[in-house]
């Protein structure tokens, strides 16, 4: 029994999680060095809000990325979300928790949308949710228009209840931002990792034929991968909308690109079969404090963060190519048993 | 044996030497020397892993083999690269052919050309014309038959004036009418002047249309020579390892006895059971019996297979399992019923590669309670595949080893495993001992038989007669998607079953053998 | 006779039927629209898109994406308006801006064809490289006072109402149309994405093949980045954000399959004129341009999921009538069974 357990804790240590946690601790050793404001709780925790919307949707981008597919509108269905939170509490006359569950409905239809023409019309998922950011985009921006208020402004003026939602920290100093990512990176593990239904989404990414023949729904089960991260975005959007105490129809376009960043990062192979919840929860988290560090640390302007992100990325995925070519790797092989 | 035939000496087009090739610690041909002269029929047989393919691709110049040399008309090849052996005459038409599907025929021939469109279309029209072919040049390749795709391949060749053509089982495919053309062809190549390396696993099409013969085994070439100097025995041996004889009679032994069929019912019937590719197919399978079924492949045996377990549409007739009617169920309602099945491309259809041996052996349990409500059973999941494994003494490291690590035949064990895993009462195999070595085919064997003493009803899908001989209870064959014959233990023969597989009568095989 | 049939056979003859439709019925309500000036505006404005979308189309024929074609008009268009503002002429302007989108296309191409890193991830990588870049290069500021002869050009007409620009859209798109349809080496393209172990059997270099369509894809989008900066008058750091998606969309408008190999750099043209008309059609039909995104979703999906509905029946039906022959093939050779024998006996 110990045995397997050391084996087991020994695989860990070489697998990619390790890997990114060890990127995160280097990070936090670094900016610590260098600034030591870095490691205030109240001034590390606060930036949360920069990124807790690609944390959050990131993790169930990853699902849908396991059964090979890939989902490029999540980051439309945040404005969408917040916009529908507006209206219907403002020009609806909605109660803000059943504004903010009806955004989730909302949601749900839109992926369920795209993942049916994905799963049951063989569309590329690409082309799809290409269209489907498009779509809701326009949706949003068409909801935002049914306001008294010009959708430029955004709407405001929420009740407290919902503001506090944002405002909120446990112990004083945790915030619950960063509350619902733990939450739903809990869930999103508990999910793919530890039940049927995570299983029979790794064993679709694998191969989709042979899944099929071991007589699973793969269909239904892509379908729902959609669903479930166009859900994680509303959430996203619901947290967003709180903090900002605004609606606006446009938050969150710029968040395909980083999302889908942080789930390659986090070892999810874009062909799908392989990934994790750990792996992409620490990608994430590395993306976000290479973004809050950099500027306090280092003085890096804010509009040049892109540049490390996507070195970051690329560094990582060339690296991996290479150490699956077979020359390079028999070449490192050779020299650690010198 | 003769070496070399002394009549093709003088104009020898292809000429292999000493070729070698490792992969990693894989050393998959140990010096393999091979000729081929104008107008010569070379059939290279061999089993899968014999290293055929491997040979081909370093004809064809995508391998560089390790030692060795390869020379064309006299004129040594230093450099390996499709392009160079494409501009010395050399052209493979691969088993499944790569065409690219949303090109015209005559783009997808003439692609690749450094000549003028307009002079490589009279060129063209000109060889169809000699040869006789008529083909819509204007049509799309992702419209044609397997056949056609086949000629537009060798009509590639032809016009790149290729002297030496290479067919890599260019009848798998296809239907027995078009068998016959194909061979009519390859008779016009053989008349002008062409080499051709005729790669095949029938032993039938070697004395139909080869002048001389060549046996690969284990990265070897163990038998070689002209056509006529060989008997089919001679050949049959040729393909065995050195001590085959000796397995077989003990697996031949265990399956001697005739199965009592008094007070049995039957587990399985198909009733005027129609789908894609077969028609009216009237069966049944008691429990414990192992039914063979035989015919060539395309005979709609796997489309009657993954038909009955809910893959494709049913498009007439009734599958009674045990007496429930399980006509048209989904695969998922079909494996609660108690039938499952594995798959002919354990590749496509049945491995889950970069997934480790648990996953793989417990995949087809996902949709039972037996793996957990809601919650995956991790220890439940442990039992069941170190049971397998220790059942079918599979060799793994480990039940976290990939699948896609293992050799041909430990992953079959898996995937047979998984199909014993839902507790079935019928199995379908589906060619279930191809690509994999004669120690794992021992081993899937005595599988087999221990399903049948635990009352199993086994339904053996095979190309392999011998096999079938071997193994079955009672065989039908099927012919162009339709029961041709049923024959019982003591009628199953392999000339009964290759006459039924080719629907010839079997007196007139019978004359033709002796 | 058998060439008219092959245009009409062409995937992006739809989308054109589709585009003559479109300004036909935008016509019957509103017949202002029908005006040649208002057509050719249409037209007109397409010119950014065109490039781009003809010059990721060569990626997108190969089976591959580039995602970072709109850092890459970005970043081309910075250099060369910071070029021209400082008094470069014209001429090296558009060389440099040509020079840093082939450069940014090279490294697309090393990276997905050489280390085989799949597209989408490398070009992402890149594009978030490269758009950092263009903040490096100014400083964050917006590129400005460019020399108004340059601007100018932007309004330029050769005949009627047709821009210089667009004039050189058409001639540019018309020569790829013919490199990739009529030459040996641009025949290699469409080949590579149709079926890349087939083309490497017949010996296409398949590499070079990728890393040109990349190039060449760089630098159609440098030269979309010089005419924006014409029509634009002055460069933000945010210049070109979003539009690799407005020119996948445009592609997949005009019929070229994601999957690669089908389509036409004509119909990434016809494509480009669909995507940026829309919310000029959009108020002569009397609605608010706030439309444009949702009508392009809808028209995106609509047109997707039917043609790969439509395919997808197609090849089941070629299937199953394929299987259906093998079986009605018996009872044929039942009769026939005479003639089989007399080969099979010898």
């Amino acid at each position: 029994m110990d045995r397997s357990v050391s084996a087991k804790i020994k695989k860990w240590f070489t697998s990619w999680e390790a890997v990114m946690l060890g990127i995160l601790l280097l990070e936090i050793v670094i900016f610590a060095a260098k600034n030591s404001k870095f490691l205030m709780p109240r001034v590390f925790l606060g930036s949360i809000n920069d990124i807790i919307s690609i944390c959050i949707i990131s993790l169930f981008v990853t699902f849908v990325m396991i059964t090979g597919g890939i989902d490029i509108q999540a980051g439309s269905i945040v404005g969408l979300t917040s916009i529908v939170v507006g209206v219907g509490w403002q020009d609806g006359g909605l109660n803000i928790w059943a504004a903010a569950g009806l955004a989730i409905v909302v949601a749900a239809l839109c992926g369920a949308m795209s993942g049916f023409f994905v799963a049951y019309c063989n569309v590329q998922p690409m082309v799809v949710t290409l269209g489907g950011s498009f779509l809701f985009t326009g949706i949003a921006l068409l909801v935002s228009n049914m306001s008294a208020t010009e959708s430029y402004k955004g709407i405001s003026g929420f009740p407290d209840s919902f503001i506090k939602l944002s405002k909120f920290k446990l112990f004083g100093v945790l915030p619950s931002q960063v509350l619902v990512f733990l939450a739903l990176a809990v869930v999103a593990y508990i999910l793919l990792h530890k039940t049927k239904y995570g299983r029979k989404i790794f064993m679709i990414g694998v191969n989709q034929n042979a899944a099929e023949y071991s007589g699973i729904n793969t269909r239904l089960i892509i379908m729902s991968t959609y669903v479930l991260s166009a859900m994680s975005a509303a959430v996203a959007g619901i947290v967003l909308t709180s903090y900002l105490g605004t609606a606006k129809s446009d938050l969150g376009s710029t968040l395909t690109l980083p999302i889908i960043t942080a789930v390659v990062l986090g070892g999810t192979l874009s062909t799908g079969g392989k990934g994790s919840v750990v792996g992409t929860a620490l990608a994430a988290v590395v993306i976000g404090i290479l973004k809050f560090g950099l500027p306090l640390c280092f003085k890096v302007s804010q509009q040049y963060l892109d540049i490390p992100v996507g070195l970051l990325l690329l560094i990582v995925v060339i690296g991996r190519a290479l150490a699956a070519n077979p020359k390079v790797s028999t070449w490192l092989r050779g020299k650690q048993k010198k | 044996m003769k070496q070399q035939s002394s009549g093709s000496l003088n104009n020898v087009l292809l000429s292999v030497r000493g070729v070698s090739k490792q992969f990693g610690l894989n050393i998959v041909l140990k010096g393999i020397d091979l000729d081929v002269s104008a107008g010569e029929v070379l059939a290279l047989i061999g089993g899968n892993g014999a290293g055929k393919s491997t040979l081909m691709k370093i004809i064809m110049g995508i391998y560089q083999p390790d030692e060795g040399s390869l020379s064309v008309a006299g004129e040594q090849i230093t450099t390996f690269k499709p392009s160079v052996s494409l501009a010395k005459g050399i052209y493979m038409v691969p088993q499944e052919p790569m065409l690219f599907p949303n090109m015209t025929v005559e783009e997808n021939i003439i692609i690749g050309f450094k000549e003028k469109a307009g002079e490589l279309h009279k060129r063209l029209v000109k060889i169809m014309d000699d040869i006789g072919w008529h083909l819509d040049l204007d049509r799309k390749a992702l419209s044609l038959s397997i056949a056609e795709q086949q000629l537009v391949e060798i009509l590639r060749g032809l016009l790149r004036e290729a002297r030496i053509l290479i067919l890599d089982e260019p009848t798998s495919a296809l239907t027995f009418d078009e068998v016959e053309s194909l061979f009519k062809i390859v008779e016009d190549l053989k008349a002008k002047g062409i080499g051709i390396i005729y790669i095949t696993h029938r032993l039938a099409e070697v004395f139909e249309i080869s002048t001389h013969v060549a046996i690969m085994r284990d990265g070897i070439i163990t038998l070689k020579g002209k056509t006529e100097e060989f008997t089919r025995e001679m050949l049959v041996k040729g393909l065995l390892p050195p001590n085959m004889d000796d397995q077989d009679a003990k697996e031949a032994k265990g399956s001697d006895k005739q199965l009592d069929y008094s007070n049995k019912k039957p587990i399985f019937e198909l009733k005027d059971y129609s789908g894609y590719g077969f028609e009216n197919v009237n069966l049944s399978i008691y429990p414990g019996e192992i039914l063979g079924v035989a015919g060539v492949v395309g005979a709609g045996r796997t489309e009657l297979a993954t038909t009955i377990f809910g893959r494709e549409k049913v498009l007439g007739g009734k599958a009674i399992l045990d007496g429930k009617d399980v006509t048209g169920l989904s695969t998922a309602e079909i494996l609660k019923a108690g039938i499952n099945y594995v798959p002919e491309d354990r590749r496509l259809n049945g491995l889950f590669g970069i997934s480790d041996v648990a996953c793989n052996t417990t995949s087809s349990l996902l949709g039972s309670p037996e793996m957990g409500k809601f919650f995956l059973n991790k220890k439940r999941e442990q039992e069941i595949t170190q049971k397998y494994i220790d059942d079918f003494r599979t060799k793994v490291t480990g039940q976290e080893q990939l699948a896609g690590s293992l050799s041909g035949g430990n992953q079959q064990k898996i995937i047979i495993g998984r199909a014993l895993s839902t507790n079935p009462k019928l199995v379908i195999l589906d060619e279930p001992t191809r690509g994999i070595d004669a120690a794992a085919r021992g081993d899937v064997y005595s599988i087999i038989h221990k399903l049948k003493e635990e009352g199993v009803a086994v339904m053996l899908i095979s190309s392999d007669m011998e096999e079938i001989v071997e193994m079955s209870d009672r065989a039908v064959v099927v012919f162009q998607g339709r029961i041709r014959g049923q024959l019982s233990k003591n009628e199953i023969s392999q000339a009964s079953l290759m006459a039924e597989s080719f629907g010839v009568d079997k007196k007139e095989s019978e004359g033709g053998e002796a | 006779m058998s060439y008219l049939k092959k245009i009409l056979k062409a995937r992006a003859m739809g989308s054109f039927l589709f585009l003559v439709l479109l300004f036909f019925l935008v016509g019957c309500v509103n017949s202002d629209f029908w005006q040649p000036i208002s057509i050719m505006n249409c037209f007109n404005d397409s010119v950014v898109f065109t490039f781009l979308a003809a010059g990721i189309a060569f990626v997108i024929l190969t089976g591959e994406i580039d995602v970072s074609i709109g850092a890459v008009l970005g970043m081309s268009s910075a250099v060369g308006a910071t070029l021209l503002r400082d008094g470069s002429s014209w001429q090296v302007a558009v060389l440099a801006a040509v020079l840093v989108g082939a450069l940014i296309g090279l490294v697309n191409g090393f990276g997905v064809s050489v280390l085989g890193i799949p597209s989408l991830i490398f070009t992402l990588g890149v594009n978030g490289v490269v758009r950092g870049l263009i903040y490096v290069y100014t400083g964050g500021a917006w590129v400005e006072n460019l020399p108004a002869d340059y601007t100018k050009f932007s309004n330029q007409l050769l005949i009627g109402s047709l821009t210089v620009f667009y004039a050189f859209a058409i001639v540019v798109v018309l020569a790829a149309h013919f490199i990739l349809t009529k030459t040996r080496r641009g025949k290699y393209f469409i080949a590579v994405g149709d079926n890349i172990s087939g083309a490497t059997l017949v010996g296409i270099p398949t590499r070079q093949t990728k890393i040109m369509a990349y190039v060449l894809c760089g630098v159609f989008a440098a030269v979309a980045g010089m005419i924006y900066t014409s029509r634009i008058g002055f460069i933000t750091p945010t210049a070109g954000n979003n539009y690799e998606m407005k020119a996948i969309a445009a592609c997949v408008l005009g019929g070229i399959s994601l999957t690669g190999g089908q389509g036409s750099v004509i119909g990434a043209a016809i494509g480009a004129i669909i995507m940026s008309s829309i919310s000029r059609i959009l108020v002569f039909l009397g609605f608010s341009s706030d439309y444009d995104n949702t009508i392009t979703g809808i028209m995106l999906i609509t047109i997707v999921v039917v043609t790969t509905v439509m395919q997808n029946r197609a090849v089941i039906k070629t299937k199953h009538e394929i299987l259906r022959a093998r079986t009605a093939g018996s009872r044929g050779a039942q009769t026939e069974q005479a003639a089989t024998e007399k080969g099979g006996s010898v």
